[in-house]
């Protein structure tokens, strides 16, 4: 589903160039669950961009869904985001100026979906993680795990194959990271979800299929 | 689109919420149809004080002249029976004009003197009425240019006269005119003086278009039209409307310039929104779309508000005759508003031009922002 050969990538000129990624690699397979872990600053998020296609390698290769992702122009890039990607950001990133209802239709409007339909969705979807009763709320009348669990429901709007989450229990107590761990595993084992998170939780990152460490000067 | 549509009206639409978006676009939004009310508004104060003036020109003066095109006699002849009979509407009044003075108030006035076939008495104009006090039933001496020669030299020649009636000047005349019958002029004018006739457009229709489609006007004759007769007034008062209007539209530019500023400002703040809408498959322009429609929605709103809202109170101000103009000073007796459809259109035109030319920066410098500079601000 998803491999990366040898990226490089680095940011700024001259003598204050740093290279945050030193010819990494990495494959998953379909239904994986990858967590990837490292201390700060060595390019876990850098690493998420780069999967997630919101960014490109200095050097190296990915190839996405079968398709090589350098020869994808920006237009293509943001179809395979909308329609197979998921993203959930570590500070929840839901638009403030739309309901928790909104904010997971967003996904769908985008990819031509009508309002009415859009909106029918995202309530089940909020339903499923247990927010069927907040759609109507923004995201500043939630707390931090119901923002968190809000973005999951966002993320997985279009159906995507791969979830990319960064951080995602980075703002969440014990209670609520596991919750958001269980919320994961039911969508792995119902929907067949592939998911890549990167995390500092090392109970989040035991219960994944597989553990990538990322060290400096890796 | 549908979804780019939604987020903007979501944007300009948290004015209950006190979102900072929603109170930078209402303050562009009051900027620009502040702009657009006010210059619908310039526009309908001088058209209405313009079509005061055209109005004038119409009522009184002739709408067009013909004239000899040498010397100051007009060819003989039935070619006026046939110009009428051609040009079926138009009235035409024949006369020789000429120069001469009027003694009154112990003064000798100078006049224009019109001499016409259909007059059986004497007439002057308002300009001679109130200059020598005259009035119906004043008797006056009208001297004539052609002095009378006597043994002791040359005396002027004068004529005892009773004034039948005062009638209305020519436009924006500063010399007083004496109307007199045929018999009289031809002692006036022992030479006879400079032939024309007045031309009159059949009545409702417009002289300034009208007059200038007389036809089968003979050789020998030329037509002054309304437009050519008056064409400084006219070419004045077009340019007196193109500068003004020109200079109030800097108002709507001043304000497209505030909603540049602050569609620069809301794509700054919102450039993590950017960021998390092209993470979700929004292209990137998708994003100068949404700021350009941000803009477009405040300029087109503010335009039709503000022009239409302009165009409201200009018609107000003029049905209720709410502003008094000094008697005697003005030729109306309150300031006239003329809300024309086209000034309203070209207002809207404007607005909407400023409105997208101003959200070109903000959306292409939107556009162009790293995702990862939006995600990671968050």
């Amino acid at each position: 589903m998803l491999v990366a050969q040898d990226l490089w990538k680095g940011y700024g000129e001259g003598e204050r160039r740093v290279e945050v990624l030193r010819g990494f690699s990495l494959t998953v397979q379909k239904g994986e669950m990858v967590a990837i872990v490292g201390p700060s600053g060595v390019g876990k998020s850098t690493l998420l961009y780069l999967l997630g296609l919101l960014d490109r390698p200095d050097a190296g290769e990915i190839v996405i869904f079968g398709k090589r992702a350098n020869l994808l122009n920006e237009d293509e890039r943001a179809h395979l985001r909308n329609r197979k990607l998921g993203f959930v950001f570590q500070y929840h990133l839901l638009l403030a100026d739309f309901t928790l209802e909104e904010n997971v239709a967003m996904p769908l409007m985008l990819a031509g979906e009508r309002k009415e339909r859009a909106l029918q969705r995202a309530k089940e979807l909020l339903a499923q993680v247990g927010l069927a009763h907040r759609g109507h709320h923004y995201p500043d009348e939630l707390s931090g795990g119901e923002q968190q669990r809000g973005a999951v429901a966002r993320a997985l709007a279009c159906g995507p194959e791969l979830l990319l989450a960064d951080e995602p229990t980075g703002n969440l107590d014990a209670v609520a990271a596991r919750r958001f761990f269980e919320l994961l595993q039911q969508l792995h084992l119902r929907d067949g979800l592939t998911s890549v998170i990167v995390t500092h939780n090392e109970v989040l990152a035991r219960g994944c299929h597989r553990v990538v460490h990322l060290l400096p000067e890796a | 689109m549908r979804a780019l549509a939604f987020v903007v009206y979501r944007y300009l639409w948290g004015l209950s919420r006190r979102t900072h978006v929603a109170v930078v676009s209402a303050i562009s939004f009051v900027s620009l149809s502040l702009g657009a009310a006010a210059l619908v508004l310039t526009l309908a104060l001088l058209e209405g004080f313009q079509a005061t003036v055209r109005q004038e020109l119409k009522m009184v003066g002739p709408h067009a002249l013909l004239l000899p095109a040498v010397g100051d006699k007009l060819p003989p002849g039935g070619w006026l029976a046939e110009l009428a009979a051609r040009n079926p509407g138009f009235s035409f009044r024949k006369l020789e004009r000429g120069v001469g003075w009027v003694v009154a108030l112990g003064e000798a006035i100078p006049v224009h003197v019109e001499v016409s076939e259909e007059l059986s008495g004497v007439e002057v104009d308002r300009v001679l009425a109130a200059r020598g006090a005259i009035g119906p039933g004043a008797e006056v001496n009208i001297v004539s240019p052609a002095p009378m020669l006597t043994p002791l030299g040359p005396a002027p020649r004068q004529f005892r006269v009773r004034v039948e009636r005062v009638v209305p000047s020519p436009a924006r005349a500063e010399r007083g005119t004496v109307r007199v019958p045929r018999v009289l002029g031809s002692r006036l004018f022992p030479q006879g003086g400079q032939e024309e006739v007045h031309v009159t457009v059949p009545p409702g229709k417009d002289p300034l278009v009208f007059s200038e489609k007389l036809t089968g006007v003979p050789a020998g004759v030329v037509v002054r039209s309304f437009r050519e007769r008056n064409r400084p007034l006219l070419a004045a008062l077009a340019l007196e409307k193109a500068l003004i209007g020109l200079g109030v539209s800097l108002i709507v530019l001043v304000a497209s310039l505030n909603l540049l500023c602050n569609l620069t400002m809301l794509a700054v703040e919102k450039r993590a929104d950017a960021a998390i809408l092209q993470a979700m498959g929004l292209r990137p322009q998708g994003v100068r779309q949404l700021f350009q429609g941000l803009g477009l929605a405040i300029g087109v709103g503010a335009g039709i508000g503000g022009g239409l809202g302009g165009a409201v109170v200009a018609e107000v101000l003029h049905r209720t005759q709410a502003i008094p103009l000094p008697r005697g000073v003005f030729a109306v007796s309150h300031v006239p508003f003329a809300v024309r459809p086209e000034h309203v259109a070209v207002v809207l035109g404007v607005t909407f031009v400023a409105s997208y030319l101003a959200s070109q920066f903000p959306a292409r410098a939107a556009a162009r922002r790293s995702v990862l500079e939006g995600l990671r601000r968050e």
